[in-house]
């Protein structure tokens, strides 16, 4: 066999044209690597593809049936755009809120970061503060749609925009229509239903668990001392009963707080809880799971008024290391999806979120669940000042978080847990 | 799949970024420009070797240049570590041969090292381009009826690998502090090593099934499948692999066994699943035998209870050499070859009575199988040198020619048989 392997060698001329044909080879993929940057009409062949990053809430985890309904949700509005831009393609990834600025820092380093993101606006604002995200061209045409108390909330202090308003996520009450047939309206019927059999969830997380204050009116209370300033006496005493409620609410037999509302979700979902405060966004994964059997209405209120629940705004935010084309294409698919129509479509075909245009009208009387919404969304207005004083980073949102959990489990008494709770929020950082 | 495809052609979209492509012409051009330089030694300073390094210095000034300039250079920084790392590997790759041996730091380098550095380059790359938690779980498809999505195929295939691969050093530490714990043979050792790599691969079968989410009924019906497709397909591999593990479990095939093969001992090497390695000494060959052979031939083996053999040499002394003095001289001088056991004793025996010679047959016993032809070998030299050194004859059939006339009649007898009286 030895004697083989000469022979078998190619004869100089054939190992001549092969190591041409190589060297010739190695130059064609210099030049396609090269040609591009040399003002080359490559590019016009390359897809033209929208990077859409998603922001995930903390609440939610990343898995399969969420990254279907994202994408589901999208896609709709995504495939209106490519009925008037058909060579547009979308890419969208979803990331979780936790990692989203160090995973667009590092995109943006290696200049592969989205075009475009999708995030709650607290973090649209923490992104342009970091220089993550572009701040978003202010023409009167675009945001003459948009109510200017919600654009304010998104403008940094030299007046940039952080992003363009898309949508609302709610809170609502969500219920199991087969086990309970109708919601309790008031924490007082809340607490008898429990006390008639029906399991209720609570999420432990503060975020969550903020619409319980407005039932007290503790909001007014709450803002005051948001602001630095100290609350009157009446006040004071409004945020106890606030805080009595919740002691009180844990004593329940059944009444339970989890620690996350995942948690909450979970249970529901097993039909071990009936009734819970969910979020829009997990409406699909909820009727999923129950079907006809899902019901929701608005929050319970309370003797000092309506439940505040915080809604999360929906912005498009622009990247940062884009090219010039794809600047051009997440502007365009920006204006698109908040133009009226768009914005109504994505409303009614989803039912998980509110449009953010304020000229497009929700038809409420054909939807138990848009009424909701839109109800709950109303209600969310009381928290405007609070959002407006805090964000989703702030330091002193921990401490409250630490008061909430201890004031739950009896460790500390209402009026103690009261006046913790002013004294970290006048705190301001 | 479709979905993965779509995300994956969508990643060509950054192509179109100026940044990205003057970051990757960057890296590339330096790793082409590299290969060159080296090959045709422009450098006539420089070893090589120092080629990767200088190319590597040039390439982190290139992204220290990028980011003075304010532009990204991510991607060449990335590239730029994991030529580093390939790099690292080469170097490492001596020092493993000079710790651990020639072959086990080959197998070591390119089966897990290589591929585990590779893998992490991949997962480092792609989380640049994309969601690492949002592709793990772009669905795929399904497995018997259960969905499967990137992430949880890409653990199946990675547990299945370091399985398969990284078994077998934890379970040659068990198997050999069983052996001292128990003061067993090499042989068993080898064995036990096996069957605990075979337990381990098997459990981490099971546990894939089981994190992919399979059922028991899905499992039972692929086993049904099965037992239809060795019934035609696979029955050999199948029947090779039970007979693997049946001798295992019987001890009469381990690693370390001397069996006889075609007439030459030959050692086992090892047990695999198909088949046994053996080594014949005579030329140094490895045989590969279907281990259901051993499993349904008769098999001689030198090394079931002990690994003694009883080996013999064959010699023929002269007529008028006094048998008793001839058989006690073969004795004496097999227990002076250093590698004949002295007990049991060497024994000689007068055979029978030849031709031109008696023939006698000595009789003993060696330590290691494999050695028996260099041992006979010594014990034929010795009994040449003893016989000579005694004036014993080793007598042999000699042959005399010659010529004939025709006719017969005219045929005059040889001068030597006409001074015969």
């Amino acid at each position: 066999m030895g004697q083989l392997v000469p022979s078998m060698a190619p004869p100089p001329a054939a190992q001549k044209s092969q190591r041409r044909r190589d060297r010739l080879l190695r130059l064609l993929g210099a030049l396609a690597l090269l040609a591009p940057l040399g003002g080359c009409t490559l590019g016009r062949e390359l897809p033209n593809v929208l990077h859409l990053g998603v922001e995930v809430n903390p609440d939610e985890k990343i898995d399969a049936e969420l990254r279907a309904d994202t994408l589901q949700r999208l896609g709709g509005l995504e495939a209106s755009y490519r009925q008037l831009q058909p060579n547009t393609r979308f890419q969208d990834s979803l990331y979780p809120e936790q990692q989203l600025e160090w995973e667009i820092k590092h995109r943006n380093r290696a200049g592969l970061g989205p075009d475009l993101l999708l995030l709650s606006g607290d973090m649209a604002l923490r992104l342009l503060a970091a220089g993550v995200t572009a701040p978003f061209p202010q023409t009167e045409v675009d945001l003459n749609q948009f109510d200017p108390q919600v654009l304010d909330r998104l403008r940094n202090p030299s007046g940039d925009l952080a992003g363009l308003p898309l949508l609302v996520q709610t809170q609502l009450a969500c219920f199991n229509r087969r086990r309970l047939p109708v919601a309790p309206a008031t924490l007082e019927q809340l607490l008898d239903t429990s006390a008639k059999g029906h399991p209720v969830g609570l999420s432990m997380e503060a975020y969550n668990l903020f619409w319980t204050a407005g039932s007290f009116g503790a909001i007014d209370a709450i803002d005051t001392a948001a602001a630095g300033r100290q609350p009157s006496g009446a006040q004071q005493q409004a945020i106890e009963r606030w805080l009595t409620w919740l002691q009180n609410a844990n004593n329940q037999q059944r009444v339970t707080f989890y620690a996350s509302q995942s948690s909450a979700e979970a249970e529901f979902r097993e039909g071990k809880v009936d009734w819970f405060p969910c979020r829009s966004s997990a409406i699909p994964r909820l009727r999923k799971a129950l079907g006809d059997g899902l019901g929701m209405a608005p929050l319970p209120s309370g003797e000092g008024g309506n439940a505040s629940p915080i809604n999360k705004l929906r912005v498009l935010a622009l990247g940062t290391n884009v090219s010039r084309s794809s600047r051009k294409r997440a502007l365009a698919f920006s204006r698109f999806s908040v133009n009226p129509l768009s914005q109504r479509n994505l409303t009614l075909g989803s039912q998980v979120a509110l449009p953010a245009n304020r000229f497009v009208r929700v038809p409420l009387s054909s939807s138990a669940t848009l009424r909701a919404m839109v109800t709950s969304a109303e209600q969310g207005r009381q928290t405007n000042t609070l959002m407006a004083l805090t964000h989703s980073n702030d330091p002193r949102l921990a401490e409250i978080q630490t008061l909430l959990t201890t004031l739950v489990f009896g460790e500390v008494p209402p009026n103690k847990a009261g006046q913790s709770l002013v004294a970290i929020l006048r705190n301001r950082p | 799949m479709r979905e993965l495809l779509l995300e994956l052609l969508g990643w060509l979209g950054y192509l179109e970024r100026p940044a990205v492509l003057l970051q990757l012409a960057v890296a590339i051009g330096l790793m082409v420009l590299r290969r060159f330089a080296a090959r045709r030694n422009w450098l006539r300073q420089l070893r090589p070797r120092a080629y990767t390094p200088l190319a590597l210095v040039v390439l982190a000034a290139s992204c220290l240049l990028l980011a003075q300039l304010g532009l990204p250079y991510g991607i060449s920084g990335q590239l730029g570590v994991l030529w580093l790392g390939w790099y690292a590997l080469d170097l490492l790759h001596p020092l493993l041969q000079r710790r651990l041996g020639a072959e086990t730091a080959r197998q070591l380098d390119s089966r897990l090292l290589r591929p585990a550095y590779l893998l992490l380059a991949a997962l480092m790359l792609i989380s640049s381009l994309d969601s690492i938690s949002d592709l793990a779980v772009a669905p795929l498809g399904s497995v018997l009826g259960v969905p499967v999505d990137a992430g949880r195929l890409f653990n199946a295939a990675l547990i299945t690998y370091l399985v398969l691969m990284g078994s077998g050093p934890p379970a040659a530490a068990v198997a050999w502090l069983v052996q001292r714990g128990l003061a067993s043979s090499d042989g068993s050792r080898k064995a036990m090593e096996l069957m605990l790599r075979y337990t381990v691969v098997g459990l981490g079968l099971m546990g894939v099934a089981v994190h992919l989410g399979i059922n028991s009924t899905a499992l039972i019906a692929v086993a049904g499948g099965l037992s239809v497709g060795l019934g035609f397909g696979i029955k050999e591999i199948f029947s090779n692999f039970v007979s693997g593990i049946w001798l295992l479990f019987e001890g009469s095939v381990r690693p370390g066994e001397v069996l006889m093969l075609d007439g030459d001992p030959c050692e086992v090497r090892s047990l695999g699943l198909r088949a046994t390695l053996l080594w014949r000494d005579r030329d140094n060959a490895e045989l590969l035998i279907p281990n259901q052979t051993f499993f349904t031939e008769a098999a001689t083996t030198f090394t079931a209870s002990d690994r003694m053999r009883r080996s013999q040499v064959s010699i023929g002394a002269a007529y008028h050499n006094n048998p008793a003095e001839v058989i006690a001289l073969l004795e004496a001088t097999a227990l002076k070859v250093a590698r004949v056991l002295p007990q049991p004793a060497p024994k000689a025996l007068l055979l029978n009575y030849g031709d031109s010679a008696i023939n006698y047959s000595l009789r003993f016993w060696i330590a290691n199988p494999m050695d028996n032809v260099g041992i006979c070998s010594e014990v034929n030299q010795a009994i040449w040198q003893a016989f000579r050194d005694n004036s014993i004859e080793i007598p042999f059939p000699q042959h005399v020619e010659y010529s004939m006339q025709w006719p017969p009649e005219q045929h005059q007898p040889n001068k030597f048989t006409q001074q015969q009286p």
